[in-house]
C-alpha cells in the first residue's frame, strides 16, 4: 500500500496533530505514504472566487503533475484539498477540451498530465485498501466505553457524492470508531457544515452552526468529537471558550482527528497522538482508559 | 410570497445581465434551474443570505444586475454542497456561486467582508504557493482597515490565544515552494487562456 501523500497547506500551520497522528497511524497500517515533492496549494474552495475554477483547477493540476511519473494514487486527508483536487482530476479524465487547455497552461512550466492518477480520501483508504479487520487487529488499547461522535463534516462525502458512502449519513467514520473498540453514538448532525471559513468575515454563521453540532453530539452522549476535517476541527475546538462567551454555553467537548484517537488505540508513541494541541482538553474522557496528562 | 408582492415599480427586464451571468464558467446551469426551491430549504446558510439560491437564479434570469452583485447570497456559501448533491436537476449550484463571487470581485462588487478573505488567501497562493493561515488573517485586516476592524480583532484575543497556546498557530511563515515561478507561468497562461475562451 504505497500513496503519494498530499498533505495540504493546514497540515504545515493549524492542523499540526493530523499530520503527527497521521503518518505513524499510516505506518502502523502498513502504508506508506511519500510526500509530493514540492506540492503547492490545490486552491481549495476559495481560489476559484477570485480566478474562476479554470485557473484554480490548472493550479491544483501542478501536483498531479509532480505526482503522476511515480504512478500512485494520491492520498488526501484535508477534506477541502479532496474537493478541490478529486473535482480537478474527474475533470482532467472526463472533459477533453479542459484536459487540452490545461496541458497548454502547464506546458508553460515545462510540465503535462495525463489525467492516469487516482485521488483518494483517507476514510476511503481507510475502509477499502486497509480494512476495518486489519484496523481492529491492530489496536493494542482496545477504548472500550468511550463514546465518540463522528464528525465527518460537510465535503468529505458530498465531493464525488454515491461513489462512496452516503453524502448525508455516512457510515465509514462511525466502522472506523467502532473497530478501535469505543462506541460510535448517534449525530444527526454529522455531516452539517460547520461554517467553514466564515471565522473572519462572519463568525456569527460559525458559532450558529457549531453550536448546533456541539450540542447534537452531546445530545447523543458522546464525549468527544473525531474528525477528518482540519477546517472543522479547528472550528470546533477554538470556538468553544468564545462560543460558552458569548452564547453563556458550557461545552467541553474535545474534537480530535480520527488518526489521533487511532494513534492512542494503536499504542503508539504519544508523540503521535499529539494531546497538547488539542484547545479542549480530551483528559478527562481519556481517564479511565488510564490516560492521563 | 415575496416574488409575487404588488410594487409600483416598472416590470423591466435586463437580459444582457442574464447573458454575462450566463457566460461566466458554470453560468450555463442556471437556465436549468426550474425554481423547485430545494437548494434553499437545504442550504447551510440559507438564514444569513439576502436571496436563498433559487431566488437569485431568479433574479439573474430577470436582470436584476445591482440587486444581485450587491447581494452576500454568494459571499455566504460555505462551499458545504448540499445544494449540490440534492439539486433535481443536477446543478452545482455551489460553482456558480464562485463565478458570482469571481464576478462581483473582478466588477468591484467587494464591500462584504467575504471578498477581503477571498483576495487575502489568492493573495498568499501567489507569493509563496502555500496558505499560510496566519498571512491570510494579516492580509484580511490590512485589506477590510485594522481601524475599522479593532474591535473585531480584540475581541477575538482569547481565541488567538487559545490556539498559540497550544502551537496551533505558527508565527512564520513556511517557506516558499521552489517552483514558485513556474507556478506564476501557469497561473498566467491559465488567466490568459480563459480570456481568450469568454
Ligand atoms: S434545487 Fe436546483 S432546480 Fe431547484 S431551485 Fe435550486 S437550483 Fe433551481
Ligand atoms: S454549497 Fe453554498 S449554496 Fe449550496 S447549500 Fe452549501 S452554503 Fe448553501
Amino acid at each position: 500500500m504505497r500513496y503519494s501523500f498530499y498533505p495540504g497547506c493546514s497540515m504545515e500551520g493549524t492542523a499540526v496533530p493530523y499530520r503527527k497522528s497521521v503518518e505513524p497511524v499510516a505506518e502502523a497500517l502498513g502504508m506508506e505514504l511519500e510526500e509530493i515533492p514540492d506540492w503547492n496549494c490545490c486552491g481549495a474552495t476559495v481560489a476559484s472566487g477570485v480566478v474562476g475554477d479554470y485557473t484554480q483547477q490548472v493550479v491544483a493540476a501542478r501536483n498531479f503533475a509532480l505526482a503522476e511519473p511515480r504512478g500512485l494514487d494520491v492520498l488526501v486527508a484535508c477534506s477541502s484539498c479532496f474537493l478541490s483536487l478529486a473535482l480537478t482530476n474527474k475533470r482532467f479524465q472526463e472533459d477533453a477540451d479542459f484536459h487540452r487547455a490545461a496541458n497548454e497552461a502547464l506546458a508553460a512550466a515545462g510540465l503535462k498530465y495525463n489525467g492516469t492518477l487516482k485521488v483518494r480520501q483517507i476514510l476511503e483508504v481507510m475502509v477499502n485498501d486497509v480494512g476495518i479487520e486489519r484496523i481492529r487487529a491492530r489496536v493494542k488499547r482496545p477504548l472500550t466505553g468511550l463514546k465518540v461522535a463522528g464528525y465527518v463534516g460537510c465535503q468529505t462525502m458530498r465531493t464525488l457524492p454515491w461513489e462512496f458512502d452516503d453524502p448525508e449519513h455516512p457510515v465509514v467514520l462511525d466502522r472506523i470508531i467502532e473497530a478501535l473498540g469505543a462506541t460510535a453514538t448517534p449525530f444527526p448532525m454529522k455531516t452539517r457544515c460547520c461554517g467553514s471559513s466564515q471565522t473572519l468575515p462572519a463568525e456569527k454563521i460559525l458559532m450558529g452552526a457549531s453550536r448546533e453540532i456541539l450540542e447534537s453530539a452531546a445530545e447523543g452522549g458522546a464525549q468527544m468529537i473525531v474528525t477528518p476535517c482540519p477546517m472543522c476541527q479547528l472550528n470546533l475546538d477554538s470556538y468553544q471558550g468564545r462560543m460558552n462567551q458569548l452564547l453563556q454555553t458550557s461545552f467541553a467537548m474535545p474534537v480530535l482527528f480520527f488518526t489521533q484517537l487511532m494513534a492512542i488505540a494503536f499504542d503508539l508513541p504519544p508523540e503521535s497522538w499529539a494531546l497538547k494541541y488539542n484547545i479542549v482538553s480530551p483528559f478527562q474522557a481519556l481517564a479511565p482508559l488510564g490516560i492521563n496528562r | 410570497m415575496a416574488d409575487c408582492q404588488v410594487s409600483p415599480e416598472a416590470v423591466r427586464y435586463d437580459p444582457a445581465f442574464s447573458r454575462e451571468v450566463y457566460a461566466l464558467e458554470n453560468g450555463p446551469q442556471i437556465k436549468k434551474c426550474m425554481q423547485c426551491g430545494m437548494c434553499a430549504v437545504s442550504c447551510a446558510t440559507r438564514a444569513s443570505m439576502n436571496y436563498s439560491p433559487r431566488r437569485l437564479f431568479n433574479l439573474i434570469k430577470q436582470g436584476k444586475k445591482e440587486t444581485v452583485m450587491k447581494s452576500n447570497t454568494m459571499w455566504m456559501c460555505t462551499t458545504c454542497l448540499m445544494c449540490k448533491v440534492r439539486c433535481p436537476r443536477g446543478i452545482a449550484i455551489v460553482d456558480v456561486m464562485h463565478d458570482l463571487k469571481n464576478l462581483a470581485i473582478d466588477q468591484g462588487y467587494v464591500t462584504h467582508p467575504q471578498a477581503a478573505f477571498y483576495q487575502a488567501f489568492w493573495k498568499e497562493i501567489w507569493s509563496r504557493g502555500r496558505v499560510f493561515e496566519g498571512g491570510v488573517t494579516a492580509r484580511y485586516f490590512l485589506k477590510r482597515g485594522i481601524l475599522g476592524e479593532i474591535k473585531t480583532i480584540l475581541s477575538m484575543k482569547d481565541v488567538g490565544m487559545d490556539m498559540l497556546r497550544h502551537s496551533r498557530m505558527p508565527l512564520l511563515p513556511p517557506r516558499k515552494i521552489k517552483g514558485l515561478g513556474d507556478l506564476h507561468k501557469i497561473i498566467e497562461k491559465a488567466r490568459s487562456q480563459r480570456k481568450e475562451v469568454s
